[in-house]
């Protein structure tokens, strides 16, 4: 029972950090069909900011989150201008070409700019070191991160589904023309979801650090499993978001902690074996 | 998911025959007699490009004519290289042509099992099951260390002299031509595979499965045939990988594989066969010079290219030179 | 048919190498890619060496040529090496980060006629592909038998062993465990994750239901270490008591500043520490930190890429500068120096480095940074890997 319960923790721990990071692939693939592969890109950026800001100029970790996700959002307006903008629409293999480009680019002058090695975001006094549940220890920024991961559900799930933005960024995706013409200005709605996107890869790239921490190459490193729990879940969908990453990390923390040499397989056997049932991920719209 | 439109070119290419496909030989083959003096000291480059044109021509006949998205296609090229890999070292079999044989069948093999996977999926659950099935082939691979020398890398590969009489030698020259035989022999078959009433059934697949079937045409078995033989393909291509570089490692199983191949494909244009020849010399040749030039920031340059190329040449490089020339005679008298 | 081309590749190769002045040498490892520092460590290890010793060997003027393969790819560090030797006809063959990518090159060394210095593929059969194969480096086996040792002398009667899930992993998990139960301790579970593993609670939870005093632990250096680390101590096994061992990859200096106060107080067993006390090691950490920039990315890859240059120019001194694979590997069996790590020799019957191998634990100077302190010195260690596989 003990062992339960302790799976069940991390489980929850480690589902709630994919669900922070992935989500904004959702908003992104789902909502404004966009297969975007520098997702990951945005997350490493907001982290090297957070980890400067806080690290290097000494602010605060709340204002680092805050500077992170201003910051990357500001880099993002130009690519989402000149790039993003041409691809809207094109078929998928294409906006794959440029945004796998676009994260080449990224890994390339972070290596430039920062150097190769590990950075970190210094935590405050109060997410640092261990908490005690009873019957085990649990690090404190996980429970952090999962009250960050119900906050960032609720929110997302409110304004899409609850308010007039919402209803508008539904209408110009499933109808771009339609919507414009209706009087929608579609345009600024996409840029916004973009910047709603990219503030949450962000978001999520600082507080996933401890787990999955920042250099060059986060930007491709984790980019699998990203398109894998958000294409689980069904792209566009934030409660399928949320349901993919809570039973894969519970996949994934159960194979580790029974049969760790053969966490690989168990983890996508059980990927196969969801998407078999769910041919269009679990709460996936049919097209 | 789509490629990007070259298949709306297909009726005019059709239109002519043969001639295109002559022409596509013969300049194949002047490009490899070209490659041979103008570059002898590159041919094992030459040759691993080749391999690797054999993965993407392979990842055409699924990703550009039937219209199946995998970031997992690797996984019929590592195959195809291990099985020959095997056959060298464990089994003693170090005659190339017999170790491209198993290597395709292998190929093949690997193609029917990651087919019937990756097709139960649409869309972005076909991009999932695909990389689920390049992670458990990799898997398997680090697994089975006995046999594929796991992480290390399965080396001790010793091929025969082709046929007895050309030996593989330190300047790559047998393995370069032993590779353009290969190559020149499957793209012969296949453009006559993508021509016959099987290929035209997969085309319309891609464009519309549901009044495919219901013409009374089975859409998943076509597909999965078409998969085998793809996977065959991509066999040959990793067995000549094997035999060439006498050695494989996991990556020729991976991910980054498995992706880089798709960049290439989308690159060339996707869905003509040509695309996938232009965008595999193009990326491959750009990497290994701004690499070689400039070994600690190359990447930003390669995804500069990639960039460049969706802003200007969306059809793929292949694709937009196609259009632009048929343009021209259309403007022309 | 053979010995023809043979007799003329010789012909080509010596005859170019006779009359020219420049000494080529091609370098391949990970200089993009997620393995980018240690590829920059081996540039600043060589680049360190020309500057301290100039690019001159007599008449002959050392160039240095680098080729990227950014992750393990046996087929491209071939084709890559092959292009060395026919295209830039270097003489020496030097760096490989990653032991697939080193036993790739082996078989083309003997008809190239190029020696070729490992300076960090640390699985002990490499030298075994080719008698022209000399290693700078160390093993795994070399680096994590002797923490076996230490354990059993702190008084570890049970361990356990986590390790990443590929052949570095395997090895050290083999070098621990047979050591270890030689010495009369158990090992009472040895586990094996998945190279991706991101989370390690679970494993860490794992560890501390096994009832071991001591964890013995490798992964491969960079992003996860952080992770484990941190799982350690989270986890409450830092506070149980649980003694936290590894070989020095887990706490290599270029980590240790993102480690920070977690890793106080592991104990590691290495070859190498950037903090050891010596003046050959100043002299090279300052010129080494000047040539990567930051000298916060100075790591391990960077000494066996130092001393490999060294070994390198002694074979160019031993042959005139002619292309001699032979002759040049000749000429450092039984090479002994002093090197940065401290006093080390090229072993006649294997070429591979003999070396003393530090016990080190992790520990805050007091500017505030962290550093690896040497505080025990296992004399002159063969690798015991090879005899270990016989």
């Amino acid at each position: 029972m003990q062992v339960f319960f302790s799976i069940g923790v991390d489980a929850l721990a480690y589902g709630m950090v994919l669900f922070i990071i992935s989500i904004g692939l959702s908003v992104t693939m789902g909502l404004m069909r966009v297969v975007n592969l520098a997702h990951g890109a945005f997350a490493m950026i907001g982290g090297y900011i957070a980890s400067y800001a806080a690290r290097d100029l000494g602010l605060g970790y709340g204002f680092a989150i805050i500077l992170a996700v201003i910051g990357t959002i500001i880099i993002a307006i130009p690519l989402e201008r000149f790039l993003y903008r041409r691809i809207y629409g094109a078929p998928e293999l294409t906006q794959v070409l440029m945004t796998i480009g676009i994260t080449f680019c990224v890994i390339g002058l972070a290596n430039y700019v920062f150097g190769p090695t590990l950075k970190t975001i210094p935590l405050p006094a109060g997410l640092q070191g261990p908490v005690d549940l009873g019957f085990r220890t649990i690090a404190a920024h996980k429970l952090f991160a999962i009250a960050c991961g119900v906050v960032v559900a609720l929110g997302l799930w409110f304004l899409i589904e609850r308010t007039s933005f919402g209803v508008k960024l539904r209408a110009s995706v499933d109808n771009t023309a339609m919507a414009a013409s209706l009087g929608v200005r579609t345009r600024i709605v996409y840029a916004a979801s973009f910047a709603l996107a990219v503030g949450l890869a962000a978001f999520g790239g600082v507080i996933g650090a401890e787990l999955l921490p920042v250099e060059p190459y986060y930007a491709l490193r984790y980019m699998v499993t990203f398109l894998v729990v958000v294409s689980v879940g069904g792209a566009g969908s934030i409660p399928g978001a949320l349901i993919a990453c809570l039973l894969l990390g519970a996949i994934d923390t159960t194979g580790r902690y029974l049969v760790p040499e053969y966490g690989e397989f168990f983890f996508y056997l059980a990927v196969i074996a969801i998407v078999w049932v769910f041919p269009r991920g679990l709460l996936g719209r049919a097209k | 998911m789509s490629a990007p439109d070259i298949a709306a070119l297909q009726p005019i290419q059709a239109a002519r025959p043969w001639q295109r496909d002559l022409i596509g030989v013969a300049v194949i083959l002047a490009a490899a007699i070209a490659g041979y003096f103008l570059f002898p000291d590159n041919l094992a480059l030459l040759t691993r490009i080749i391999a690797i044109m054999l993965l993407v021509l392979s990842l055409d006949l699924v990703t550009g004519y039937c219209g199946v998205a995998t970031l997992g296609h690797a996984a019929l090229f590592g195959a195809g290289a291990y099985a020959a890999g095997i056959a060298a070292v464990t089994f003693g079999i170090t005659e190339p042509l017999s170790m491209v044989a198993i290597g395709a069948i292998a190929g093949a093999v690997a193609g029917l099992v990651s087919g019937v996977v990756i097709l139960r999926g649409h869309g972005l659950a076909q991009l999932v099951l695909s990389i689920a099935v390049i992670h458990l082939f990799h898997e398997a691979a680090n697994k089975a260390s006995t046999y594929t020398g796991g992480s290390d890398g399965l080396s001790g590969i010793a091929p025969d002299p082709v046929f007895g009489l050309f030996e593989f030698d330190l300047w790559g020259r047998t393995a370069y031509g032993f590779g353009i035989v290969l190559l020149v022999l499957v793209f012969v078959l296949l453009r006559i595979l993508v021509r016959s009433p099987f290929g035209m059934l997969c085309r319309g697949i891609r464009q519309d499965p549901v009044r495919i079937s219901a013409m009374g045409a089975s859409v998943k078995a076509s597909l999965i045939k078409m998969y085998v033989i793809s996977g065959a393909v991509a066999g040959i291509g990793g067995a000549l990988n094997a035999v060439s570089t006498q050695v494989v490692g996991l990556d020729s199983l991976s991910f980054t594989n498995s992706a880089e191949a798709l960049v290439m494909l989308v690159l060339g244009g996707a869905g003509s066969l040509y695309g996938a020849f232009v965008g595999t010399i193009v990326f491959m040749w750009f990497e290994h010079v701004v690499s070689a030039a400039n070994p600690f920031h190359w990447l930003t340059i390669v995804g500069a290219l990639l960039i460049a190329v969706v802003l200007f040449a969306p059809k793929g490089l292949y694709g937009t030179a196609v259009t632009l020339s048929q343009r021209l005679t259309r403007s022309g008298p | 048919m053979k010995k023809l081309i043979l007799a003329a590749a010789a012909a080509i190769l010596l005859g170019g190498a006779a009359y020219a002045d420049v000494i080529k040498i091609g370098v391949v490892g990970p200089f993009s890619g997620p393995f980018a520092i240690q590829g920059k460590n081996f540039k600043a290890g060589i680049d360190a060496y020309i500057a301290t010793h100039g690019n001159k060997i007599g008449n002959d003027t050392v160039e240095i040529l680098y080729r990227d393969v950014p992750q393990a790819d046996p087929a491209q560090s071939k084709a890559l090496a092959q292009e060395l030797v026919v295209k830039e006809h270097v003489q020496y063959l030097a760096g490989f980060y990653f032991t697939p990518d080193a036993m790739a090159v082996t078989p083309l060394l003997q008809q190239a006629n190029v020696p070729l210095v490992v300076m960090n593929a640390a699985t002990s059969a490499i030298v075994t592909k080719s008698p022209y194969v000399v290693r700078t480096s160390f093993t795994t086996w070399q680096t994590s038998a002797p923490m076996a040792k230490i354990a059993r002398e702190r008084g570890v009667e049970k361990a356990i062993t986590v390790v990443s899930d590929y052949g570095p992993g395997v090895d050290a998990e083999n070098a621990f465990k047979s050591t270890f139960e030689k010495d009369g301790g158990k090992v009472v579970e040895s586990i094996r994750m998945p190279l991706s593993t991101n989370d390690f609670s679970p494993v860490m939870q794992r560890v501390r239901n096994s009832g071991a005093q001591a964890v013995f632990a490798f992964l491969p250096s960079g992003p996860t270490t952080l992770g484990f680390v941190k799982a350690y101590n989270e986890n409450g096994l830092k506070e149980a008591g649980v003694q936290f061992l590894a070989p020095g990859d887990l706490t290599q200096e270029s980590d240790l500043p993102a480690l920070g106060d977690a890793a106080l107080g592991i104990l590691t067993t290495f070859h190498y520490a950037i903090a050891h006390d010596s003046p050959e090691n100043k002299a090279f950490v300052a010129a080494a930190q000047k040539a990567i920039g930051n000298p916060a990315e100075l790591s391990f890859p960077s000494v066996g890429a130092y001393d490999g240059m060294h070994v390198i120019y002694k074979m160019i001194e031993a042959t005139g500068g002619k292309q001699d694979a032979k002759k040049a590997v000749d000429a450092v069996k039984g090479l002994a120096w002093e090197s940065p790590r401290g006093p080390v020799s090229i072993d006649p019957e294997t070429r591979h480095i003999t070396q003393n191998i530090y016990l080190r634990e992790v520990a805050k100077a007091a500017d505030g940074t962290y550093y690896n302190k040497e505080i025990k010195t296992f004399e002159k260690q063969p690798d015991p890997g090879l005899a270990a596989a016989k």
